[in-house]
């Protein structure tokens, strides 16, 4: 429904949750490396003329349309998208949906004001109408920069692990591999009285021009098995998630994740429940699990650390920068560059290369994660390549990609031990941040800690903290890094965007438990 | 290779559904039902009195189900092109023979009643003729009125929105039906105090009819009152009292009742409420009622996406489960009957809210007769669980003492069960407004768990 909403400060992740023991999985253990694989199957993507209809000469041509008015900055961002999608439930396949998205989003910036239009109509005529709704915003001057010719500057190597790619994987084949995941799930255990899997499969070509001259594609394959188990025990009735996906090719459910394992995780995790306990109430030390509790520094810090919000001084951390904020065992990357994760990519949606960016070291603020124009309106700050976007219809925005706390040296054994009384968080479904810091996260099975010992499961429990104290709180590091699902979706100001993020065990001297007493 | 499309003039919606649904029939389906959406969408975004973004488009979209030999699969697009929407099709059907055969799996049978769109009241004309530059005046002058405030350090910016929408859905069961609506909405985000104790808030009205949302004025002074009551505020200890739900925070809870209440969720036993049709679930002061016939509100609409005509059906009366949300496939699912609520594929609420009744009270009068408690007016993060019914959310609040308010506090949690919060509701408040198409009065739970140092 399209009415105003102010979501400027409500940023959400839905539909996650985190393994319990991700150290057991070695996918995703070596978030250093950058290096792309020669490999990649998505290598020679078509010219976008095939899926556009726009050769470069039309785009410029549109980018000067574009700039008739006076604008400083233009852009056409094009998508093509194909997504299919596989439902069974209740013993059936019991649906499979096909999408297909094709338009383009054109921007034009002046001074710090941005015209945004959009089309589904490719038609050369529409599409500079669009580029001349676009130029309103810059009011009437005659045309102050022209675009000189656009040459393409694709990257030839990729960042996507795909052998065979799944959108050339026949339905009979796919549906095959959904079967085996609902399988595991319900012969897990006879207390599992409801299984519903998901898998869905994405390829989006983009091809962004610009103003400066830019010309740049990249193909981006998305994958993701989902499984939602449901138990039943007398009046009790609880339920598990789990998952795997990445931007990879269909061998990753035999080499990497299997699909019997993703339905045995969901089912395993709805039994446990069934025996769970309410959360206790209240301020305790907490022990997070590796893996998924990741989403704690995406809500706590990564948020935060998005150009926007420091630009327009809403942040907490907008008057922090080189200052400290968390203890000297707090060091906090964001990398768009590894390998096969969900959040990465070649390209982010301004066409710009991604890189690593360290935002927080050793307790101190050092990066933020930039898009064109906040960098542009800060004083010409480094590009990070951290402009996404959630489709053509959307303009780029700051964004999280795959954030993550670097390892400490502590064994998770010993951080465990330390605790007398306290909380372990295994599993996470959420959270939720606000810039002035305040975050909460969602805790869909954790454990009471009882003499350094995981005892009684708990179910459903909220923590709440401010981040600036939080992280000085954070006085145990693991040196068992690790991370989440492959699942997680990121939401800001109504887009939707996928992300990963991870973690080594973590403890933090004291949080709040909301739980019921 | 592809060359440039040449624009022609676009068939008219309508023909371009009922010819995809005849199409579907001559590929081979046996049912096929075809939704087609024209939207133009306007969207400006002030900022410290400047213009930060500005939006007009104009997007179509296509969506499908065909059923053959009782097995489903859908389609949709962005692309109207004949050539890739009837490849969708001819997808679609073989994707359909793929799958198995669900004995549910059918088109509606044709409604021989018809609700008129034009007694719903949902297309206001003066929103299309409402120019740019009134758009943006309406969207400075908010943010202006708040910014004049000295206890307000920051803006989040003003935002006026506003969509045209025309929707047609045909069915090869003969149904044809089409509607347009509009909404425009104008909203504003702020902050007060000083950069480490910063706290924020928002208001805005969305309305059919541009005559009547809230003024810049109205819409401001709400903003900046939600946000600087929430100044220095504290922390209290762990403890259960009373809760005051104001009505924000009630349109959550409804949010969360109505996902347990879903046919859908029914059937896959994804809902606490499931086997519970026709007991008393709450006490005598919960009436919630689904009403998609309310001339001029939000979530009206004639027919649902089954191509059924919509309908108002009391959800819970007096506490006693009436009638579950359905479909036309989980209404088949639970031998009931369709409440008229499809929802592309799954079901979704009209206008959803919680009838005051003879017993409300006004809101100051619900706080004035509580001694100790919790108002809560703001919530962060997820923590509903529909399976269990388990409510676990972050919180902000006012504080509650001899029935006035003491202070603001933060950093707390609230914790409770969605089953034993409707059989504790003590009072429920005369403001209900139709503000969102889940809507709600204040209403006072008798304990919950609020989690603090």
């Amino acid at each position: 429904m399209g009415t105003s909403k102010k979501a400027a400060s409500v940023r959400t992740i839905g539909a996650r949750k985190g393994p319990s023991r991700p150290a057991d999985r070695p996918w995703g253990q070596s978030p250093s490396t950058s290096c792309p694989d020669p490999r990649s199957a998505l290598q020679a993507p078509l010219p976008y003329v095939d899926h556009f209809g726009l050769p470069p000469s039309d785009l410029r041509s549109v980018l000067d349309t574009a700039l008739s008015s006076g604008g400083e900055f233009a852009e056409i961002f094009m998508e093509h998208r194909t997504y299919d999608f596989i439902n069974m439930e209740e013993d059936i396949i019991k649906e499979t949906a096909e999408a297909v998205s094709l338009g383009l989003g054109i921007r034009v910036v002046c001074g710090d004001r941005t015209g945004f239009g959009y089309t589904s109509d490719l038609a050369l005529d529409k599409v500079r109408k669009t580029a001349e709704t676009a130029a309103a915003i810059a009011r009437g001057r005659a045309a102050q920069v022209r675009t000189p010719p656009l040459r393409d500057r694709t990257c030839g190597t990729s960042r996507y692990l795909v052998r065979r790619p799944v959108h050339k994987v026949p339905l009979g084949e796919k549906i095959q591999l959904v079967r085996e995941a609902y399988d595991g799930a319900r012969y897990f255990d006879p207390r599992i009285v409801k299984v519903k899997v998901l898998h869905s499969d994405s390829l989006v070509h983009v091809c962004i021009a610009n103003s400066e001259g830019l010309l740049v594609r990249d193909t981006r394959p998305l994958v993701k098995l989902v499984c939602v188990a449901i138990s039943e025990d007398g009046a009790k009735r609880e339920s598990g998630y789990w998952g795997g996906g990445g931007r990879v090719g269909w061998e990753f459910f035999r080499d990497v994740q299997s699909p019997r394992e993703i339905g045995q995780e969901a089912a395993r995790e709805a039994i446990l429940l069934l025996g769970a306990i309410d959360p206790p109430a209240g301020e305790m030390p907490i022990v997070l699990a590796p893996g998924h509790s990741g989403v704690l520094i995406h809500e706590a810090v990564g948020h935060l650390l998005e150009a926007d919000f420091n630009r327009k001084k809403t942040s907490i951390f907008w008057n922090k920068m080189g200052k400290r904020v968390g203890s000297d065992l707090v060091t906090i990357y964001d990398d768009p560059t590894i390998p096969a994760f969900r959040g990465s990519y070649n390209i982010d949606d301004e066409g710009t290369p991604p890189r690593r960016t360290l935002l927080i070291e050793k307790g101190f603020v050092r990066g933020l994660l930039q898009d064109k124009l906040s960098a542009r309106l800060m004083g010409g700050a480094p590009l990070t390549g951290h402009g996404r976007r959630q489709d053509y219809s959307h303009w780029p925005i700051p964004r999280m990609s795959n954030t993550y706390i670097a390892p400490g040296s502590d064994a998770p054994d010993d951080i465990l031990r330390s605790v007398k009384k306290g909380f372990y968080v295994a599993s996470l479904s959420g959270g939720q941040v606000e810039d002035s810091g305040k975050f909460t996260f969602s805790v869909s099975l954790g454990y009471l800690i009882e003499d350094g010992q995981m005892t009684a499961p708990v179910k459903q429990a909220t923590l709440i903290g401010t981040n600036i104290d939080i992280l000085k709180k954070i006085d145990r590091v693991g040196n068992d890094l690790a991370f989440g699902l492959q699942t997680g979706t990121c939401s800001k100001e109504g887009q939707d965007v996928p992300v990963n993020d991870g973690c080594p065990t973590l403890r933090i001297a004291k949080m709040t438990v909301g739980g019921r007493s | 290779m592809r060359r440039p499309r040449i624009s022609r003039p676009a068939p008219a919606l309508r023909d371009v559904a009922e010819e995809l649904a005849a199409y579907a029939r001559a590929c081979g389906a046996d049912e096929a039902e075809v939704s087609v959406v024209d939207g133009y969408e306007f969207n400006v975004d002030v900022r410290k009195g400047r213009i930060e973004t500005l939006i007009e488009a104009g997007a179509r979209s296509a969506g499908l189900r065909v059923i053959k030999d009782k097995k489903t699969a859908y389609a949709s697009s962005s692309d109207l092109d004949r050539g890739t929407l009837r490849r969708l099709v001819r997808h679609a059907v073989r994707r359909a023979e793929l799958g198995n055969p669900d004995e549910f799996a059918a088109l509606a049978p044709l409604s021989r009643e018809r609700v008129d769109p034009a007694a719903l009241d949902l297309y206001d004309p003066a929103i299309a003729e409402l120019d740019s530059r009134a758009k943006i005046g309406l969207a400075r002058e908010t943010e202006r009125i708040a910014l004049r405030d000295k206890r307000i350090t920051n803006s989040y910016g003003a935002t006026f929105a506003s969509n045209e929408i025309r929707s047609v859905l045909a069915l090869t069961n003969g149904f044809i039906g089409e509607y347009q609506q509009t909404y425009c909405g104008l909203g504003l985000g702020l902050q007060a105090g000083d950069t480490d104790h910063r706290v924020e808030d928002s208001w805005s009205s969305s309305k059919r009819h541009l005559k009547d949302l809230e003024t810049p004025e109205a819409i401001a002074r709400k903003a900046v009152e939600r946000t600087v009551r929430q100044l220095n505020p504290r922390k209290i200890p762990t403890q259960n009292v009373p809760v005051i739900f104001e009505p924000t925070q009630t349109a959550w809870l409804l949010g969360f009742l109505f996902g347990c209440v879903a046919g859908t969720a029914v059937y896959q036993k994804a809902t606490f409420l499931e086997g519970k049709l026709g007991q008393r679930i709450g006490n005598e002061r919960v009436t919630i009622i689904d009403d998609a016939l309310r001339p001029g509100a939000l979530g009206s609409h004639p027919f649902d996406s089954d191509g059924l005509p919509c309908r108002r059906t009391v959800v819970i009366d007096k506490g006693v489960l009436k009638s579950y949300l359905c479909n036309y496939y989980a209404a088949r699912k639970l031998g009931l009957e369709s409440t008229g609520s499809a929802d592309g594929s799954g079901v979704g609420p009209a206008n959803f809210y919680w009838e005051p009744g003879p017993g409300a009270q006004r809101a100051e009068d619900i706080i004035a007769g509580t001694a100790k408690g919790l108002l809560l007016i703001r919530t962060l993060g997820h923590g509903l669980n529909s399976v269990t019914g388990d409510i676990s959310r972050g919180a902000f609040g006012l504080w509650i003492e001899d029935g006035r308010v003491a202070y603001p506090v933060t950093e707390i949690t609230i914790a409770g069960h969605l089953g034993r919060v409707l059989e504790s509701i003590e009072a429920v408040g005369t403001d209900l407004e139709f503000l969102n198409p889940i809507t709600g009065p204040t209403v006072k739970v008798a304990e919950m768990t609020v989690g603090g140092q």
